[in-house]
């Protein structure tokens, strides 16, 4: 894993040299912020308590900013060496494919939990507001973050594979905010078929369902295979189509 | 060099596209010490050759081997004997020069003091000193294609892959880039494409001119202009004539 960490770190470091790396950042936070004016009125406005991590996480402010963030996170990482023609010098120094898509993937994913970082401050915001909030139960929070962390890890994996496909970042974008899209809509198959094959894979499958599960404190063996199994299998998938390129 | 070790070796390479036959059966070998000009007609095959020995690209038919690995099966073994420069010198425009280059000598294993002393080295003979700390998107064409020369030479590779190395830079750093391949020694060898004839038979010790995809010439650039009683500009010219070759199949004729 020579070629591992200098290929990580150009890629992180790329985040802070370019502008894609502030747009997602103010584009994340400009969301989670709507999230947390949005929790801080609805406490102003009935006084309840409510359940903090359940009214930040899994919220339909949560999904876009999850579903915007990730793919200007990941538009870039191929779409752009494809381009400019970088990835062919890159691939022809003594690196392997898996190190490139493993480097790349695990640089967007830590800028992905960067974004994530100024979110744990919400709670002594929201007190700092006059909030009257419970004493904070760790566990619910800890879930709420991992699954957060195992969703997004399976966005920016399909961010990622979307990047590789096209030379253009738009269309990565694309790509990323669609499937990521697709993803988060399994879980509402049921709408539109009502058998119970569906019924019962849209359950297994539902992001929403899962995050409503992880903000209560639940995490479900089922739900965390299922995370690292398609981040595991789209970065396979990427890998292959890595290595297939030279067959074009 | 007749006895110096075959460090490329092309066998009845072929390359075909969707759409067209780039290759149609190349064979030559170059060996160590030897700079080796690959010319012909735009579309003739020179970049397709240069990416395939730099394992950019897979040969539909034939092998290619790098110091006795094969490129198609033991690319990786290939990637550490070989630089390539593409014709358009890519590199990260956010980066530093002495970052870029600091940054390929760590993906080829370079570390600490052996690194350090071999960023000196390239830096040196790339005339990078003044430019070091500037953003190679701020750099002219000529200062890119030097820091790309300059990623050639960190590892000290046995195959230097060049394609058009030459274009784009004005008469004095045509001589820099010049005596940097003609300093470079016996111990590697260079083969690089070029349209600048004049520039190729002053620096390659044998021109392989490429037609339509085929091997047309491979011999010093004197013995082939020597053979038809002319220049190597016009024998070159007789050479690449174009050859009344249906190259795409599936195209109408006269499109």
């Amino acid at each position: 894993m020579n070629a591992f960490f200098p290929l990580w770190r150009r890629e992180l470091a790329t985040y802070f040299r370019t502008s894609i790396g502030y747009v997602a950042g103010t584009c994340f936070l400009a969301i989670a912020g709507f999230g947390l004016w949005r929790q801080a009125a609805h406490l102003a406005r009935s006084a309840a308590e409510g359940d903090l991590v359940q009214n930040l996480f899994g919220t339909p402010v949560y999904w876009l900013a999850l579903l915007v963030a990730t793919p200007l996170l990941t538009m870039r990482l191929f779409a752009e060496e494809q381009r400019a023609g970088t990835l062919e010098t890159l691939l022809a120094a003594p690196v392997t494919e898996t190190q490139v898509v493993l480097a790349k993937f695990a640089a967007a994913y830590a800028a992905f939990l960067l974004l994530w970082l100024p979110t744990l401050a919400y709670a002594a915001i929201l007190r700092q507001c006059g909030a009257n909030l419970p004493p904070v139960d760790w566990g619910p929070v800890a879930a709420a973050y991992l699954g957060t962390a195992l969703i997004g890890a399976f966005f920016v994996a399909l961010g990622l594979l979307g990047s590789l496909l096209t030379r253009h970042q738009a269309v990565a974008a694309m790509a990323g905010f669609a499937a990521a899209g697709l993803a988060l809509a399994g879980g509402r198959l049921p709408f539109y078929a009502h058998t119970a094959p569906f019924r019962e894979f849209a359950a297994a499958v539902s992001a929403t369902r899962h995050m409503a599960d992880f903000a209560a404190g639940i995490v479900d063996t089922r739900a965390v295979v299922w995370y690292v199994g398609g981040t595991a299998l789209a970065l396979f998938a990427a890998v292959r189509i890595l290595e297939a390129r030279r067959l074009r | 060099m007749a006895g110096a070790e075959t460090l490329i070796e092309a066998d009845n390479l072929v390359r075909r596209f969707p759409r067209c036959e780039a290759l149609g059966g190349v064979s030559f070998q170059i060996r160590r010490g030897e700079i080796v000009a690959l010319l012909g007609p735009n579309g003739s095959g020179k970049t397709t050759t240069l990416r395939i020995l730099a394992t950019a690209l897979a040969p539909t038919d034939g092998r290619a081997r790098i110091a006795g690995y094969d490129v198609t099966f033991q690319s990786l073994a290939v990637r550490r004997r070989i630089a390539y420069l593409p014709e358009n010198v890519p590199l990260y425009p956010e980066m530093r020069v002495e970052e870029y280059l600091a940054f390929r000598g760590r993906l080829r294993g370079l570390r600490g003091a052996r690194l350090a002393e071999r960023l000196r080295d390239a830096v040196e003979r790339g005339g990078l000193g003044d430019v070091l700390r500037r953003a190679i998107g701020t750099l002219s064409r000529g200062y890119r294609q030097r820091v790309g020369l300059a990623d050639c030479l960190l590892h000290e590779p046995d195959v230097l892959l060049l394609d058009e190395p030459l274009a784009g830079l004005d008469p004095a750093q045509v001589d820099a880039v010049r005596a940097l391949l003609q300093g470079l020694g016996p111990d590697r060898c260079v083969l690089f494409s070029t349209h600048v004839l004049a520039e190729a038979e002053r620096l390659c010790h044998r021109a392989l001119i490429l037609n339509a995809g085929r091997l047309a010439a491979a011999d010093a650039p004197a013995r082939l202009a020597q053979a038809g009683e002319t220049t190597f500009a016009e024998a070159y010219r007789r050479l690449t004539t174009p050859l009344p070759l249906v190259r795409n199949p599936g195209q109408r004729r006269g499109a």
